[in-house]
């Protein structure tokens, strides 16, 4: 026992070094933490959202597909329900478009309107829309339709909860 | 557009895009028709705010215009200056829009277009026929606005 006895200046080192670690620590940690903060930050604006609907019934035709996700707006959580237009171009690539009119905002419609078929047709202001999104020139919309970024999972379509407008355009 | 800041301020960018104001007309009552009248408010408000997300680049939704249901002679008189103002101001179209049919035979009275849509109620479906049967109704309404644009338009 009598061996194995801590002296005064042994005593103190060692609750000086414990005291200094925990504040060493407590001022690196929060450090550490700002540093990898974009590594652990969940990916914004790439959460997937499942559809209903199967890639193997995707067609050449565009069809309207609906999906829901929440919404966190400030103070109240909200169902949102998104809408795009899917379809397969020509290259077999699975293409989801946003509807909403780069105009002013309001929806487009496939094939609505008899003098332009197979085009996107925005009924507020007759802008006009080719297949693959391009905005017709003469039109009121400036800019071509936005594109939801999709995966493939399981067979199912999966969209992402924001579109993005399209690039090189 | 809404009458929020945000969408008033694209409007004041781009007003001559925007031609057609719609108020959604919501009665108030405290008597037997109490529900009834709460029915028809929240479809109204329900139909009018989808609405405007489909056409929102061209027409303005004007905060619902809450009436007294047994005053309809008064909220007729300020209904018509709602309209002349807006009128004057900026609006080629003004749209009403209500569940409550009475309003049908004051439509002489109003220049715009009063639309009388049914109420339905709601509350007892559960919420996927909901959305579809909000969908169709619409649908229908929006195909009423397109052609009255498509008829002044071709004038």
């Amino acid at each position: 026992m009598s061996e194995n006895r801590v002296s005064r200046r042994q005593f103190l080192n060692y609750t000086l070094l414990g005291v200094g670690g925990f504040m060493a620590a407590g001022m690196v940690m929060p450090m550490a933490r700002f540093a990898i903060d974009p590594v652990l930050k969940a990916n914004a604006g790439g959460d997937y959202v499942a559809t209903k609907l199967k890639v193997a019934e995707i067609t050449t035709e565009p069809q309207r597909v609906d999906f829901t996700f929440d919404q966190v707006d400030a103070w109240y959580e909200s169902e949102v329900t998104g809408t795009a237009w899917v379809y397969k171009n020509e290259n077999g690539e699975i293409i989801a478009l946003s509807p909403v009119c780069k105009h002013l905002g309001c929806t487009v419609d496939w094939n609505a309107d008899e003098s332009n078929p197979n085009r996107f047709f925005c009924p507020c202001h007759m802008g006009l829309y080719e297949k693959d999104g391009a905005n017709v020139p003469g039109t009121p919309p400036l800019a071509p339709l936005d594109v939801y970024p999709h995966q493939e999972k399981d067979g199912i379509l999966y969209l992402g909860s924001k579109a993005n407008p399209r690039e090189g355009a | 557009m809404k009458w929020v800041p945000t969408d008033i301020e694209t409007f004041a960018k781009s007003p001559e895009y925007v031609d057609t104001a719609v108020i959604p007309l919501l009665p108030v009552s405290f008597d037997e028709s109490i529900k009834e009248s709460a029915t028809m408010a929240e479809f109204t408000t329900l139909l009018t705010s989808q609405l405007e997300r489909q056409l929102q680049g061209r027409i303005l939704l004007i905060p619902g215009f809450s009436y007294l249901k047994a005053k309809k002679q008064e909220a007729l008189n300020v209904l018509v200056q709602w309209e002349q103002e807006m009128l004057d101001k900026h609006f080629k179209h003004v749209f009403f829009v209500t569940s409550e049919y009475d309003w049908k035979q004051h439509e002489a009275s109003l220049k715009g277009t009063l639309l009388w849509i049914p109420s339905l109620p709601l509350q007892h479906m559960d919420e996927k026929s909901r959305v579809s049967v909000m969908e169709d109704q619409v649908r229908q309404l929006m195909n009423l606005f397109i052609q009255k644009w498509r008829e002044q338009e071709s004038v």
